[in-house]
């Protein structure tokens, strides 16, 4: 990794999305590859950060911060990377389903998602089966349901079974959702906070 | 028990039996002293409950408070200080069709269904978001002078004699929760990274606030604990970075616990969700040395925890909501399995926060009856 990348992951991994900003558009007038800058510097800070949450070395506020100066970053190169013609890794959709209002938790899976190279459709809050077939219609290949409560997390079942033999992932998360509910009523994946959301994904993908 | 309708419509059971004052009682356990029974307390239910389980609604119990009684739990009352005064004006600001946004007195406009079913808020927006909003709120809701911040000592004296016979604490307020009430969570995130100086000032604010309250309070009366609130967790892990915690929230605490200390209060318990197990460290250290209410699904079993930091550290709660929804079976193998903790001293055992809906009203009264049976 150059110096100059060092300097954006260094930047991202501590949240500070000011330096971000100055390095990305310092590489993006230096004519410098941005593909290379994501897939150098960018993804790699997002995955190091996520490694840190994993061991307990990080929480969610450094996941929070890291993620909007990535997102700083992302936002500057994002218009470059489509004229080039990049390919996200996939497209996946995300929501909170119906009755829940809830979106922490939903918002940073979708930030650590795109920090990972995905593209992410975030259908927002309150989502009915309609509003997931509607991602998978964008173009989704697996769809992320979230619920803060434990008296919304039975939706996430109906989510599961609408999809059921239709080819699209469901992966489920939230504070009250374990493993265990997971596989009882069916779904492609579990994940217990962002960072295992990730993983999730890449898991039920094969990405791996 | 069958909730039949009674002569006194708000008792529902009888209190335990025992020899002790709830007072004394409460003390002695959470001292580890042998006590005559277990304290006998619940955190209360969500407001869904009230209208779903017969035994709150056909005999007219609306509210926590009316359920501790009709439920015969030990008396456990905090003397609170004010916080935000005057508070915003609260209100619909806007209305969505299925949901609202409405304002509440923190200055935080949150979206909440339009049928007003019980949930936790989803906060959308708040009224600080730069150093200049804090400067203004600050002027105008926590000053320092403000005439209604005096107590009044005396009536304060006459309503909890040094003589009760219940357990009395004196609430210290939230260094960090309830700045995270005025910011929200993502905004208190984003605040301290962009504006560390002025989260640490609204930290202080907290701070004096409750010395002043504090100064008032802990001459006159005899407290037998003291409380508070942060609710600054989530399942995986803290909302704060611990960096922040230790440099700007525990010397505060800090601050206050050589207060209470110095008048001879020692035990000292936080309200706090989410997986707490970071945030020990810095609790003990400052003198937080009990744990509310527990979230056994984001902490871990209580027996762990109260294993790794001994008698320093107490629980109030632990008792996982997830077994009560289960059934019986669940509830069983979840009280014995927390009873030597119970036998040990320092652990008072009640559902691991408001107890929810989807638990069903025959398997809470299980839970109590057993309750009751393996520890009253």
């Amino acid at each position: 990794m150059s110096e100059r990348n060092q300097e954006l992951y260094d930047a991202i991994i501590r949240g500070d999305r000011k330096t971000v900003q100055a390095e990305v558009e310092k590489a993006i007038a230096d004519k410098r590859p941005v593909v290379d800058l994501m897939n150098g510097s960018m993804i790699p800070a997002m995955r190091e950060i996520g490694a840190r949450f994993a061991r307990n070395e990080a929480y969610v506020p450094e996941m929070l911060i890291a993620a909007r100066a990535m997102q700083t970053g992302l936002n500057l190169i994002e218009p470059l990377l489509a004229e080039a013609g990049h390919e996200p890794r996939a497209r996946v959709c995300l929501g909170t389903v119906k009755g829940d209002l809830h979106d922490i938790g939903k918002n940073l899976v979708g930030m650590m998602l795109k920090g990972a190279g995905f593209a992410v459709d975030d259908l927002g809050v309150d989502c009915d089966v309609a509003k997931f077939e509607a991602g998978v219609g964008r173009g989704a290949n697996a769809v992320l349901c979230s619920a803060l409560l434990t008296t919304t997390m039975p939706y996430m079942k109906t989510v599961v079974e609408h999809f059921k033999g239709q080819g699209v992932k469901v992966i489920i998360g939230g504070a009250p959702v374990t493993q265990k509910y997971a596989e009882e009523i069916g779904a492609d994946g579990y994940g217990a906070d962002a960072n295992a959301a990730v993983s999730a994904v890449e898991t039920v993908l094969g990405l791996v | 028990m069958n909730a039949t309708k009674t002569a006194d419509p708000f008792r529902l059971r009888p209190p335990w039996s025992g020899t002790l004052t709830a007072r004394e009682r409460f003390v002695r356990q959470m001292r580890h002293q042998p006590v005559d029974r277990c304290f006998n307390m619940e955190f209360g239910y969500w407001n869904e409950n009230f209208q779903t389980w017969p035994m709150f609604r056909d005999h007219g119990i609306r509210s926590n408070e009316e359920a501790d009684v009709a439920l015969g739990f030990d008396p456990f009352p905090a003397v609170w200080p004010l916080w935000i005064h005057p508070g915003f004006p609260e209100g619909v600001v806007e209305d969505r069709g299925a949901t609202r946004i409405v304002r509440n007195r923190d200055g935080l406009l949150a979206e909440v269904p339009r049928d007003g079913h019980d949930t936790i808020p989803h906060f959308v927006g708040s009224s600080i978001v730069t150093p200049e909003d804090w400067a203004e709120v600050k002027a105008e809701r926590f000053r320092r002078d403000d005439p209604a911040r005096r107590v009044d000592v005396a009536a304060l004296k006459a309503r909890h004699p040094d003589d009760r016979d219940y357990p009395l604490h004196v609430h210290c307020g939230s260094m960090i929760g309830k700045v995270r009430d005025l910011l929200t969570f993502e905004g208190l995130t984003y605040a301290t990274a962009d504006y560390p100086d002025m989260v640490e000032d609204m930290v202080e604010t907290m701070c004096v606030l409750i010395e002043d309250f504090l100064d008032q309070v802990l001459p006159a009366v005899r407290f037998d604990g003291a409380s508070g609130w942060e609710d600054i967790c989530f399942r995986s892990g803290p909302l704060i970075t611990l960096g922040f915690f230790r440099q700007v929230v525990v010397p505060r605490y800090r601050r206050i616990g050589a207060k209470l200390r110095a008048h001879g209060v020692d035990l000292w318990y936080t309200d706090c969700d989410g997986d707490v197990r970071p945030l020990i460290p810095g609790f003990l250290e400052a003198g937080i040395n009990t744990l509310f209410p527990f979230e056994v699904s984001c902490s871990g079993h209580p027996g762990e925890v109260l294993r790794r930091y001994g008698p320093d550290l107490r629980i109030l709660g632990g008792v996982d909501k997830h077994a009560l929804i289960a059934g019986p079976e669940a509830i069983r193998a979840y009280l014995e399995s927390v009873a030597p903790l119970v036998e040990a001293g320092g652990f008072i055992p009640f559902c691991d926060h408001r107890c929810p809906p989807d638990v069903a009203q025959e398997n809470y009264l299980y839970y109590l009856d057993l309750k009751h049976c393996m520890f009253g």
